[in-house]
């Protein structure tokens, strides 16, 4: 058994899938970008496809299966969200299904996108410029600024600090949990190669990515809702 | 393992944005077009509901004001007729009494009349009694006595005659 080879495999491969030789290699596609693509893919057709011919009433079952995803997604990230923060659920949406399925394709032997940091940190970059947009949105510069001294001026740099810490926490959170999971996955299958594998993955694969992508947009809502209050 | 490329950070950013969109078109712009449309037809089919009812509560008083009238109506009929019948009631009672009086008018008349001949013929009858009592006289001699029992025979007989 070769632990620390399986480890420099999966962690230190080299992620480039498509190279470009156009400035030394800086518009390198990462191979989690191209899986991206794929799950853009399969969502866009899947939602074309129950979403195809939708009617008012004798509503198909796909047609349900839409309304359903629809309605009950969006009700999970209000929930979180709150009443103030209603115009943000969508994105909401979105992230959480993205995260969901990425960590997902795992089952599909593909490697999860979530554990390439540079998908991580995109989406925890997104989720920081979104909750601080929504405090300007929603307070204007000025209350937004202000907001930093509260509840007392001594905090502020706390509160400019978190500016960083925040998204740094979020994607690093996504990505260790990913990453870990894949780990203690191939060092399993490495000790025991049958039957055990497959019950740990329904944890590793099923339940921990399903979590950490609820824990993600739960935090981000949070952020969200605490920036509009 | 932590490097991070920029441009693979902006892919991922164009990535969700992209699938933002995907989600916004073929999804949830999709699904709430029914939901609109399901709630107007709803809205829609709960006015029209509420429309009917006020129309058949304004149909319902119609017909209980409607109803009302013709009881008034009928009242009237009714009184009406009643007075109606008052009235062919006083007219017949009147004609009654206007006809009894003049039966009794005409009974009175007649009974005068039926006086009047009997008073006539027992004139005649005088007359006829008197004839034959001076027949009587002038063919008799007669002297102051049997004049006089002449004279009493016939206020006798004509008293007689009279009853």
């Amino acid at each position: 058994m070769d632990i620390g080879g399986l480890l420099k495999e999966l962690l230190l491969e080299d992620k480039v899938l498509i190279h470009f030789d156009f400035m030394n290699g800086f518009f390198d596609i990462n191979k989690s970008i191209v899986v991206t693509w794929g799950i853009i893919i399969v969502l866009t057709l899947f939602l074309l496809f129950i979403t195809s011919n939708m009617k008012m009433h004798d509503i198909s079952r796909k047609q349900l299966v839409a309304e359903f995803i629809a309605e009950k997604l969006r009700g999970i990230t209000l929930g979180m969200l709150g009443e103030e923060a209603l115009r943000y659920r969508d994105y909401m949406v979105v992230v959480l299904v993205f995260i969901a399925t990425s960590n997902l394709v795992g089952l599909v032997g593909q490697t999860p996108p979530t554990m390439d940091l540079n998908v991580t940190a995109a989406l925890s970059l997104m989720s920081i410029i979104l909750v601080e947009a929504a405090g300007i949105k929603k307070k204007g510069v000025k209350k937004w600024l202000k907001a930093f001294a509260e509840p007392m001026a001594v905090v502020a740099p706390m509160n400019v600090l978190e500016l960083a810490i925040r998204p740094l926490s979020l994607c690093m959170r996504l990505f260790g949990n990913i990453i870990g999971a894949t780990v203690i996955m191939e060092l399993l299958k490495m000790a025991v190669p049958i039957i055990v594998p497959a019950a740990f993955s329904v944890y590793f694969d099923i339940f921990d990515g399903l979590i950490q992508a609820y824990v993600f947009v739960f935090l981000t809502s949070l952020y969200i809702k605490e920036a509009v209050e | 393992m932590l490097n991070v490329s920029v441009m693979n950070v902006v892919y991922t950013v164009i990535n969700l944005l992209i699938l933002f969109v995907v989600f916004k078109l073929f999804l949830f712009k999709r699904v709430d077009a029914v939901m609109t449309a399901r709630r107007d037809e709803i809205e829609k089919a709960n006015n029209s509901a509420k429309k009917k009812e006020q129309e058949a509560e304004k149909l319902k008083e119609e017909y209980a004001l409607k109803l009302q009238d013709a009881d008034k109506e009928c009242e009237e009929i009714v009184a009406k007729s009643r007075k109606d019948g008052y009235d062919e009631y006083d007219r017949i009672v009147s004609d009654a009494k206007d006809k009894a009086e003049q039966i009794i008018e005409e009974a009175k008349h007649n009974a005068q009349v039926e006086a009047q001949r009997e008073k006539d013929a027992y004139v005649s009858e005088l007359t006829d009694l008197v004839v034959h009592a001076a027949n009587k006289i002038a063919v008799s001699k007669h002297d102051e006595e049997t004049d006089k029992e002449l004279y009493n025979k016939f206020i006798f007989e004509a008293f007689e005659k009279s009853e």
